[in-house]
């Protein structure tokens, strides 16, 4: 903050932007943010500057002008007042009347017209995140990857499914806690399609790093087809019946792949084919990506809940890992 | 000793050997009963030193970790414990020990005492420290180290998402450390109120004196919620108990606050006695007394109230109502004032003063550079939407960096250079002291004002690891550089001061000019301090008489040299600096090592899960304890009544308000603390958790919980009763008296027992019942201390140790009554009377 | 001695601490009396910032502030009568004090009249 000023500028200028920049906003929320980081920080860097300024003029200061007591008394009282009372005082009335209507834009209001927002449900777990989209035409579970409307704000309801967690996606707005047995929520709106880069917040154990969940906000209309895409169960690819067999053995007391299992353990795989990244962004989704996951998860991502699967051959895994590859909407 | 006297006189020196046979430290294995606060002091600091060096090493480590992307040097889980350790390490076992050694080395020098008013509780607390963070530190070394991040949050730090004992070891090793803390907290308390020097009423006391006023009753009032959260999450995680535990009607939030309505005090109870080190050197060097001393105590006390009212500014994301965050919001910025108060005052003295540059003075300026950095970033985190964006980021790390290193550490190392030639009669050098001081303060900014960038880019705090790709790697690597190169700057500084032992230049008598009363002592002091106490009637004793050290020396002042072979120091009155009593003090004392050793089997013993030995260990730590107070008094080895015993001021056993009676009280109100935070863990899980269940009626017994307050409120009018005769001196009867009055108490005792087992609670299945259970054994514990405490009076009487010539402990004892006969009370109103008013349910 | 022994007179050291603990309490009872009526009776989210509940923690805010400005005034005109230095010097300190709880009181109230109370 100022102390060298230039370096911090060139840097600044150099990264703002970045997938996870609270500085680089896509979303009213975050822009307020961002607004207000850029005015505290001019007025502060003043601030800073004058202070430490009049510090180290004291120390250079050759002449020493002859005061009475009274004087003296006067001059300490008048810096006193000026800096230890005004210059806070206003400072922190000035902050308050900008910080109280920019928070205000977060809370779940309802909306002008009266109808509430779309929302959508996200569930923090060790280390990976659930997603579901409440529907009357049938809800939509997927992990580790989000698919919002851009354009119009939506309501996240979200909690802990183990310990705490916390919702964050820095481009478009603040962090909220996910808490075992409540429920928080917060408004967010993305300004324009993108993907946005998203991490838990709150530290949750080993693999607190590894747990990032890919946002991608989609014009509404797009959005709705990729709704709608995965209301159905996905179709049966030809052929893999033995790893659909050897998948239901071992893997479907945690995992649910619609329409086949129903574990609740572990993330939902009904749509795993179509997502950008495995095991909450370790790695890129290519082919035979999961199969490598499925065979070395516990060297990629250690102390992670799911099981070593020494009991299956490197044949058995790669048969699963293209069977789970076809499963896309 | 080769202390050089201020005066070579052969009075000075005659003085000198009959006080050092009194109060110096027996030597060999006797040691280890010292109880001289400049010992122990020191002590405190070179154990904290330790710590620091071993906390630094793990920062290292994360620093080495985090240099590059996807970088191994270190595994998730060892990566957790390392973080982890550090910052508790760093707070819990550097910033308060450290802080604490130096009030307890300094205090009484500065305010004209020869020691502690409870010497014997020093080394207590020291020996508690010790092994409490020898237990928690060792828990590394058996890499079962905790790793739910420094505060702990459950349920990731219960017993089924952190199985190992890493989580009992900062638990039960905290508590430890904390009982030190604590006794720390109340004897300088009670010193700085009862033991200044004659004349030094309280505004003429040395402005250090106020901060470390502030600190200590901070401590005492802002521990004990962590240790009611330490003792809740031990009981969770050994018994089962679901305080945190959602599912049984706990909420995990409840652990959040009780840390945080401790944690933030916590970083001010850091800050304050820093500044007051800044409020020291600043008016010494700038040669001028400060300006504005009512304004920087009126902003001492304003930050040590504000601060218990801003704990939830860490818990912003939490769900909490925007309404009710806006008022911690508001309270978290109004901490600015004072804190801007105080940089006016130190700027105005600076600008109407002839300030002189040296060691000391370029530490000072490189804690307003930094702190000041870290205070503006701390308004903006005060600002909730810009909270909800960087909070949990590298952006916090900075700022908390910048508050605590700039805070605290540069004021330490500025006092530290400032005191070193009074602790050891040298000077350090001054050229390897600027190398130290510039490598560490650029190393500082290079590591942690980048970080703020970091922060701002989203990287969020507590990561092992990152990708490469997301523009966080060039920021990492520079903080990595400067982290090694503000560990190189402290090295420097650790080797100015090995140097200096041996080489450095010796110190002139009062080297900086200073105007305070340490300064007349002999470098290094002398294990009674002054020869002769003085009349202190300025703010600036050493400006107004420079011959002042020379003056106790020869005894020109009061209770010159020791007849009577006893310690005995000045008590006074709190406010105006009257002279009350004389007060004497015990002498080294094998006591509170043995005492504080069966804790540590307690702690030990908890760990390893050995509950047997854990409680006949702590059973064994009582009777230490209580054997400890029998030599009190009138005992024979304290202060026996005499003949020719002097009256006026008399002795402080022989006065109805003796220190001990202000120290019960200051011990009370971290009591109550505890209390109330309880019954705060009752109130908010019973209005906000989500899954409470509190039944139709109380399972306590009304005839027995009315009962039982009856007898107690019964015991205590006749105790009142008592003291009242004792003051008009009617001694007759009072043992027996005293029993009748603790055989009521176990009476009391006896009905809330019945009324427990009555209850029939279910404390692992239901929140409600555990702290109903807790709530209890509270009050029981209680009960019991205060009859066993009777029946000891009552003995005491009977030996004549209490009398009306000596009325001081059934006071003392009766402040305990009555706290008794309140806490029972409000815990049966509001866990017994309250829900049979309004009924369960959430 | 019994002149400032009393602590109600201003020049008592108790002064310099009650100020603020009023402030300590006001707080308590504010943050708590918005968490308990949040949990027992929340007001609909739609009526912004004009619920019977702002309303009441404002008067009771305004109350606390009237107290707190008249213990000010009273440390203040005690300043000038107090005969003992050390008395004179407590009463202006803690009328500074009592002033700052006031302000303080003020300050942190001041979202009453902005945000909804349970959101």
């Amino acid at each position: 903050m100022g102390v060298k000023p230039a370096v911090l500028l060139s840097l600044l200028l150099a990264g703002c932007t970045g997938e996870h920049s609270i500085l680089d906003p896509a979303g009213p929320a975050a822009r307020d943010v961002a607004w207000l980081w850029w005015g505290m920080l001019s007025a502060f860097s003043l601030v800073f500057l004058g202070v430490v300024g009049t510090w180290l003029a004291a120390f250079r200061r050759r002449e020493h002008p002859e005061r009475s007591p009274s004087e003296e008394r006067r001059l300490a009282l008048r810096w006193i007042l000026g800096g230890g009372i005004l210059l806070p005082g206003v400072t922190i009335l000035l902050l308050l009347a900008f910080g109280v209507p920019a928070g205000q834009r977060l809370l779940p209001l309802p909306l002008p017209g009266g109808e509430s927002p779309r929302t959508i449900e996200v569930v923090g777990h060790q280390w990976w995140w659930e997603v579901r989209y409440p529907d009357e035409a049938g809800e939509v579970v997927t992990a580790n990857q989000l698919a919002m409307p851009a354009g119009e704000p939506v309501d996240f309801h979200v909690t802990g499914g183990d310990v705490i967690h916390a919702f964050w996606v820095p481009r478009l707005g603040g962090k909220i806690d996910m808490l075992p047995g409540r429920v928080n929520r917060i408004r967010l709106e993305a300004d324009d399609p993108g993907v946005f880069g998203a991490q838990c917040a709150e530290f949750c154990g080993a693999q607190h790093a590894r747990m990032h969940l890919h946002v991608e906000a989609m014009a509404p209309e797009e959005f709705e087809a990729w709704l709608a895409a995965r209301r159905s169960p996905p179709a049966q690819a030809e052929g893999h019946d033995v790893a659909r067999e050897t998948f239901v053995e071992h893997c479907a007391r945690c995992h649910r792949v619609e329409g086949l299992s129903d574990g609740r353990e572990g993330p939902d795989l009904s749509d795993i084919g179509s997502r950008a990244t495995l095991g909450a962004g370790v790695m890129a989704m290519e082919e035979g990506a999961i199969a490598r996951w499925l065979a070395e998860h516990q060297r990629l991502k250690p102390g992670n809940h799911m099981p070593a699967h020494d009991q299956l051959d490197t044949e058995a895994l790669e048969a699963i890992g293209a069977w789970l590859e076809t499963l896309r909407p | 000793m080769s202390e050089t006297l201020p005066d070579r006189s052969s009075e000075a020196q005659r003085l000198h050997r009959e006080l050092e046979a009194v109060w110096g430290n027996p030597t060999g294995w006797r040691a280890l009963t010292v109880v001289n606060h400049s010992t122990l002091g020191l002590r405190f600091m070179a154990t904290g030193l330790v710590f620091f060096l071993l906390g630094g090493v793990l920062a290292m480590l994360v620093r080495a970790q985090l240099a590059l992307p996807d970088h191994d040097f270190m595994s998730p889980d060892i990566y957790s414990q390392v973080t982890t350790m550090h910052g508790t390490v760093m707070m819990f076992l550097f910033a308060i020990p450290m802080l604490e050694g130096l009030a307890i080395y300094l205090i009484p020098k500065m305010i004209g005492a020869r020691d502690l008013v409870c010497p014997r509780l020093t080394a207590f607390g020291y020996w508690c420290y010790l092994f409490g963070g020898i237990i928690l530190f060792a828990s590394l070394l058996l890499e079962m180290a905790p790793d739910s991040g420094w505060f702990m949050y459950t349920p990731l730090s219960s017993g089924e998402f952190s199985p190992g004992l890493g989580s009992d070891f900062w638990l039960l090793g905290i508590t430890f450390v904390e009982i030190s803390a604590l006794s720390a907290g109340v004897e300088l308390t009670v010193s700085i109120l009862r033991t200044r020097s004659p004349g030094m009423a309280l505004h003429r006391m040395p402005l250090f004196a106020w901060y470390i006023l502030a600190m200590a009753l901070m401590i005492v009032v802002g521990f004990p919620p962590l240790i009611l959260g330490s003792v809740l999450l031990e009981l969770e995680r050994a018994a089962g108990m679901p305080f945190f535990a959602v599912e049984g009607g706990g909420d995990p939030v409840l652990w959040q606050h009780l840390f945080w309505l401790f944690g933030h005090p916590e970083v001010y109870i850091i800050f304050l006695p820093a500044a007051g080190i800044v409020s020291t050197l600043i008016p010494v060097f700038a040669g001028r007394p400060i300006v504005g001393y009512g304004w920087v105590v009126a902003a001492i006390l304003i930050t040590g109230f504000i601060s218990f009212g801003l704990w939830v500014h860490h818990m912003f994301t939490v769900g909490i109502p925007q309404l009710a965050q806006a008022f911690f919001s508001a309270a978290s910025m109004l901490v600015a004032v004072p804190t801007a108060i105080q940089v006016f005052v130190w700027m105005a003295t600076l600008w109407l003063g002839r300030p002189r540059m040296t060691l000391p003075m370029l530490w000072i300026l490189g804690f307003l550079v930094i702190f000041v950095c870290g205070g503006l970033t701390g308004v903006m985190l005060a600002l909730v939407p810009f909270n909800w964006q960087v909070h949990d980021t590298h952006f916090v790390v900075a700022h908390l960096h910048y508050v605590l290193v700039g805070g605290m550490l540069f004021p330490l190392l500025a006092g530290l250079y400032y005191w070193l030639p009074l602790v050891s009669g040298r000077l350090p050098s001054e050229r390897l002291g600027r190398l130290g001081f510039w490598l560490t303060f650029l190393g500082f900014n290079l590591t942690f004002l980048i970080m703020h960038v970091t922060g701002l880019l989203g990287m969020p705090r507590r990561v092992y690891t990152y990708d490469a790709g997301l523009g966080w790697e060039p920021y990492n690597l520079v903080s990595s550089v400067g982290g090694f190169m503000m560990a190189a700057g402290i090295a420097t500084v650790l080797l100015d001061l090995a140097l200096h032992a041996r080489f450095g230049r010796p110190s002139p008598r009062n080297p900086w000019g200073a105007d305070t009363l340490e300064w007349s002592l002999a470098m290094p002091p002398a294990s009674y301090n002054f020869a002769s106490l003085p009349r202190v009637e300025t703010r600036h004793p050493l400006w107004d008489n420079p011959r002042l050290g020379a003056e106790i020396a020869r005894g020109e002042h009061a209770l010159a040299g020791s007849t009577h072979g006893r310690r005995e120091l000045i008590g006074s009155e709190a406010l105006t600096g009257r002279v009350r009593d004389i007060i004497h003090l015990p002498t080294s004392s094998w006591w509170p090592l043995a005492a504080a050793l069966m804790l540590a089997v307690v702690c030990i013993s908890l760990l390893m899960r050995l509950y047997p030995l854990a409680l006949a260990a702590f059973m064994a730590a009582g009777v230490l304890l209580l054997r400890w107070s029998w030599e009190n008094g009138g005992h024979p080895l304290a202060a026996p009544l005499g003949h020719d015993e002097p009256v006026d001021p008399p002795l402080h056993s022989r006065t109805q308000d003796g220190p001990g009676r202000w120290t019960m009280g200051v011990a009370l109100l971290a009591d109550g603390a505890f209390f109330l935070s309880l019954l705060f863990g009752w109130f908010y899980l019973w209005a906000v958790s989500p899954r409470w269940q509190m039944p139709a009626s109380s399972p306590l017994s009304l005839a027995l919980l009315l009962g039982a307050g009856t007898l107690l409120l019964v015991a205590v009018g006749w105790l009142e009763r008592r003291l009242r005769a004792l003051d008009a001196g009617e001694d007759a009867g009072l043992a027996a008296a005293l029993y009748g009055i603790a055989a009521l108490g176990g009476l009391h005792l006896l009905l809330a027992v019945v009324m427990l087992w009555q209850a029939g609670l279910a404390p692992t299945a239901s929140a409600q019942d555990a702290v109903l259970l807790v709530g209890l054994l509270y009050v029981l514990l209680h009960g019991g201390l205060v009859s066993l405490l009777t029946v000891l009076q009552a003995r005491r009487a009977t030996l004549g140790y209490v009398s009306a010539r000596l009325p001081l402990e059934p006071r003392v004892v009766a402040l305990l009554w009555r706290y008794q006969l309140g806490s029972y009370w409000i815990l049966a109103a509001a866990t017994g009377l309250l829900p049979r008013v309004i009924g369960g349910g959430p | 001695m019994t002149a400032h022994t009393a602590w109600r007179n201003p020049g008592h050291p108790v002064q310099l601490l009650l100020g603020l603990t009023i402030w300590s309490l006001w707080f308590v009872a504010l943050y708590g009396g918005l968490s308990i009526a949040c949990a027992v009776a929340p007001p609909a989210p739609g009526q912004g910032a004009l619920t019977a509940l702002n309303l009441w923690l404002g008067l009771f805010t305004l109350a606390t502030l009237g107290a707190l400005l008249w213990l000010a005034r009273c440390c203040l005109s005690a300043v000038r009568r107090e005969p003992v230095r050390a008395a004179r010097f407590i009463a202006a300190v803690a009328a500074g004090l009592h002033l700052f709880a006031a302000g303080g009181v003020a300050f942190v109230g001041l979202p009453l009249v902005a945000l909804p109370p349970c959101l």
